[in-house]
């Protein structure tokens, strides 16, 4: 799960998180110019690919660097 | 007021408010609007407003006296001083189509009636055509502007008149009474852009940090909201100005305890913003020497966010805080009532289940639009639809009875 | 007299085992099965007068069984319906739980029995759910604990948490006398005269998700992207709602390498939408999902995606997509799912 209030994401259960810089954009920074903003989204995909090849025993967060 | 009416001029006499349509509309007019249509909805009517958009009180300062909603009909400064006129018992009300406007309704009569302050008020219900090519926001900027207008018109056509009551208010402030609790409210505002704003002194204010003001301040129109969502969780610029918690602080002002003051904060769509409006917002509430808070919210899943975050804070500095929620419980009242819950700070007002199923009748009239959207059938039609649809039916900033029980008895079907 | 329908799974029912899970509605006269002891355990005044079955994965396929399964407990002229016990296992656990739901609805009593784990607890509407342990070992205490619950439910009585209910207890509204604000300042002052214990809202427990197994090669797996961000394509042609979704949607990405702005747009209520309407790809990442794909990072990005709405959206809904959308996905043969929330 990708998503930026990783509170209540723990909080339900969601066994892998990654999170995200904003509730409007998950998968995006209006902040950063076009190129910044795709690679930024492309961190956040590989970091899900990451999470889902990564044994978990319960909720368990996957931030990045230089994340929110 | 006891009655309403349409007629040659704008004025109040004897209780009864007359308002004349052509003065009334020209207050409205605008480029971006293409024409106004005005009723009266009273209540006790088979009347239901569909497509609500903002409810205004009308109140002024009076000649002189400095003008209400700073910012947008009067100047941008801190009111809260003097005279306020009220027109108690009226409110202007705008009714039709907006983008990323969530329908609600009010029923002026029947089972929903109670569940919203509009079905008790005589609503002079402002219908609207957008002008050929204007821009959403320009409409809805419009909009706003003529109906503060308006409600300043209609409480100045009955300055002169005689009023029934003179409430004197308790000013907050530093004075201290040893003893007594310094209480704040703590008033959490949506401030998502456009169709999703809520104004102070006529500004955004999702940038801000969180403020203190004086109650008096509310008083005077310094909050005016632009915020379309859930319709049973609005705050209309109306209930800002008739601030549930702040009213309820004021009744055991003196007695035991003392209003300190009111803050606001703004409520950011991300998770570091959250957090540090909340932690402000806490520090804020120690510095001003507050002893406990009851804290609002403005929204749905993502605002209860900003109250647990503000309810811990507070709760770590020492400063006990209880949240108003609404409950989403599913229609069998069975889900979990609230997602995002404090986890310290654990006291909780219900103020109702956003999902409880409600039966309303057909009705004889309906303003804001000839459909229900949300249903597909007619606006005058019988519904079936969640709580969650009717105007301020869950309110946060706790002007409603509406609350949730657990259902311990067997009922009788 | 009380008449008594009971209603069983296609094992406890003597139909088969995981191979007729697939099987429809079934009844007979009578009790069958574990029904026979439960009888027995209900005594005088009770009478389990027909049996009613379903395979789990039809039970658990869609809204419309429970309430066929409802109508077959009328016939027989039901005054109250058993479900269960379920113990431990999940889908027969949602089964019991629905029928108990549409049987209440449809005015009839109704109890389920099931481990307090399991997932059906929260979804039983309003009936009540006892409490059982995890597996058939227990049978016998089991069925004492469903027989018990049944004499309170039939002499009109509400089950309550000491009585061995599980599962949260429906919440309804009323009016109180007091407005909120009112409420809270008496809250408030309580809580500031030491007591911390008092609320109108008790606080919730979550269900426990066991975590999936990681994927040993996301190099060679079907990965599909998912969204609760209420992206469809423009004009909405299916009207997925803008709040309290009722229903989840599929969009195809077969060929597209990318999401064209102004042919997408979110519907969601609960956000302002104008940086997902600039750019889809802030909610739905097909971009990088196909270059990764490219690349060889993944084996395959699922050929669509699915996408709901998460705004007001009642938890037992949004719980009931979860198993809907995993199931899909399993039978898709997709191995992993991203899933983007707003």
């Amino acid at each position: 799960m990708l998503c930026n209030l990783t509170g209540i994401a723990l909080r339900v259960g969601a066994p892998r998180i990654v999170p995200t810089r904003g509730i409007p954009y998950p998968t995006g920074d209006p902040a950063l110019p076009p190129a910044e903003e795709r690679a930024w989204r492309r961190r956040l995909v590989e970091q899900a690919l990451v999470a889902v090849s990564t044994p978990v025993e319960g909720p368990t967060l996957f931030p990045l660097d230089g994340g929110p | 007021m006891r009655a309403v009416e349409f007629g040659p001029a704008t004025g109040y006499a004897g209780g009864v408010l007359t308002v004349a349509r052509s003065e009334a509309e020209a207050r409205l007019a605008h480029p971006a609007l293409d024409g106004v249509r005005l009723s009266w909805a009273s209540p006790g009517e088979a009347v239901r407003i569909v497509k609500v958009l903002d409810a205004v009180e009308p109140r002024t300062k009076g000649p002189g006296g400095g003008g209400v909603f700073p910012g947008f009909t009067g100047p941008a400064r801190p009111p809260g001083r003097g005279e306020t006129h009220v027109l108690r018992g009226a409110a202007v009300v705008a009714a039709g189509y907006l983008p990323r406007a969530q329908e609600g309704l009010v029923d002026l009569s029947g089972p929903a009636a109670p569940l919203s302050p509009l079905g008790a008020t005589h609503n002079l219900v402002v219908e609207f055509r957008p002008a050929a090519g204007a821009a959403w926001e320009d409409v809805d900027d419009a909009l706003r502007r003529g109906l503060l207008r308006l409600a300043v018109r209609l409480a100045d056509a009955a300055v002169d008149a005689p009023p029934d009551t003179v409430e004197v208010l308790a000013t907050a402030g530093r004075r201290n009474r040893p003893g007594l609790p310094r209480i704040a409210a703590v008033t959490n505002l949506q401030t998502q852009g456009a169709f999703k704003d809520v104004f102070v002194y006529g500004r955004r204010f999702a940038a801000a940090l969180p403020t203190l003001i004086a109650p008096g301040e509310l008083d005077d129109g310094a909050v005016v909201s632009g915020q379309f969502g859930h319709p049973g969780l609005k705050n209309p610029t109306y209930l800002h100005q008739n601030h549930p918690v702040v009213e309820a602080l004021r009744l055991r002002h003196g007695h035991d305890l003392l209003l300190a003051g009111v803050v606001l904060a703004p409520e950011p769509v991300e998770a570091a913003g959250k957090e540090l409006v909340s932690a402000h917002a806490a520090r804020l509430c120690a510095l001003a020497g507050i002893d406990g808070a009851v804290v609002t919210k403005e929204g749905g899943g993502n605002a209860d966010a900003d109250m647990a975050l503000k309810m811990d804070a507070l709760e770590d500095a020492g400063i006990a805080a209880v949240g108003l929620f609404a409950e989403m419980a599913g229609p069998d009242g069975t889900a979990p009532p609230v997602v995002v819950p404090p986890e310290r700070a654990t006291a909780m007002v219900s103020t109702g289940n956003y999902d409880e199923r409600l039966r309303l009748p057909a009705v004889e009239r309906a303003l804001g639009g000839e459909r229900f959207d949300l249903a597909g059938v007619e606006a005058t039609a019988a519904l079936e639809v969640p709580t969650a649809v009717v105007y301020c039916s869950l309110s946060p900033l706790g002007w409603g009875r509406l609350t949730c029980r657990e259902q311990l008895e067997r009922s009788i079907a | 007299m009380t008449r008594v329908v009971h209603y069983l799974n296609q094992f406890f029912a003597g139909i088969g085992g995981e191979d007729s899970a697939g099987v429809g509605p079934g009844t007979a006269a009578g009790p069958v099965g574990p029904g026979r002891r439960l009888g027995a355990l209900l005594g005088d005044g009770f009478e389990i007068v027909a049996t009613v079955w379903c395979g789990d994965d039809h039970a658990a396929a869609g809204d419309g069984v429970a309430a066929e399964i409802v109508a077959m407990a009328a016939e027989a002229k039901a005054e109250l319906l058993l479900a269960g016990p379920a113990f431990g296992s999940g889908r027969y656990g949602l089964a019991c739980a629905r029928v108990a739901a549409a049987a209440e609805a449809a005015g009839i009593p109704a109890v389920a029995a099931m481990h307090e784990d399991n997932p059906g607890v929260g979804d039983a509407g309003a009936a009540p759910v006892v409490g059982v342990g995890p597996s058939a070992r227990e049978m016998p205490a089991a069925l004492d604990r469903l027989a018990g619950a049944a004499r309170t439910v039939a002499a009109g009585r509400v089950l309550t948490p000491a009585g061995g209910r599980v599962g949260p207890v429906p919440r309804r509204g009323v009016l109180a006398e007091a407005p909120a604000a009112a409420r809270a300042v008496d809250l408030l002052l309580a809580r500031l005269g030491g007591d911390r214990e008092r609320s109108e809202v008790p606080l919730p427990s979550f269900d426990r998700v066991v975590p999936a197994a990681p994927l040993a090669d996301p190099a060679g797996a079907t990965v599909v992207l998912v969204t609760e961000g209420a992206l469809v394509p423009d004009g909405n042609p299916d009207k997925l709602e803008s709040a309290r979704a009722t229903r989840w949607q599929r969009y195809p990405l077969d060929g597209l390498d990318r999401l064209e702005p102004g042919a997408w747009r979110s519907v969601h209520g609960g956000f302002s939408t104008v940086w997902a309407n600039e750019d889809p790809h802030r909610i739905l990442p097909v971009d990088a999902a196909r270059d990764l794909e490219r690349e060889g990072a993944i084996g395959v990005l699922g050929s669509e995606y699915l996408v709901t709405v998460g705004n007001g959206t009642a938890v037992a809904t949004a719980r009931r997509f979860g198993v809907e959308w995993a199931d899909d996905l399993r039978r898709s043969g997709a191995r992993a799912a991203i899933l983007t929330a707003t």
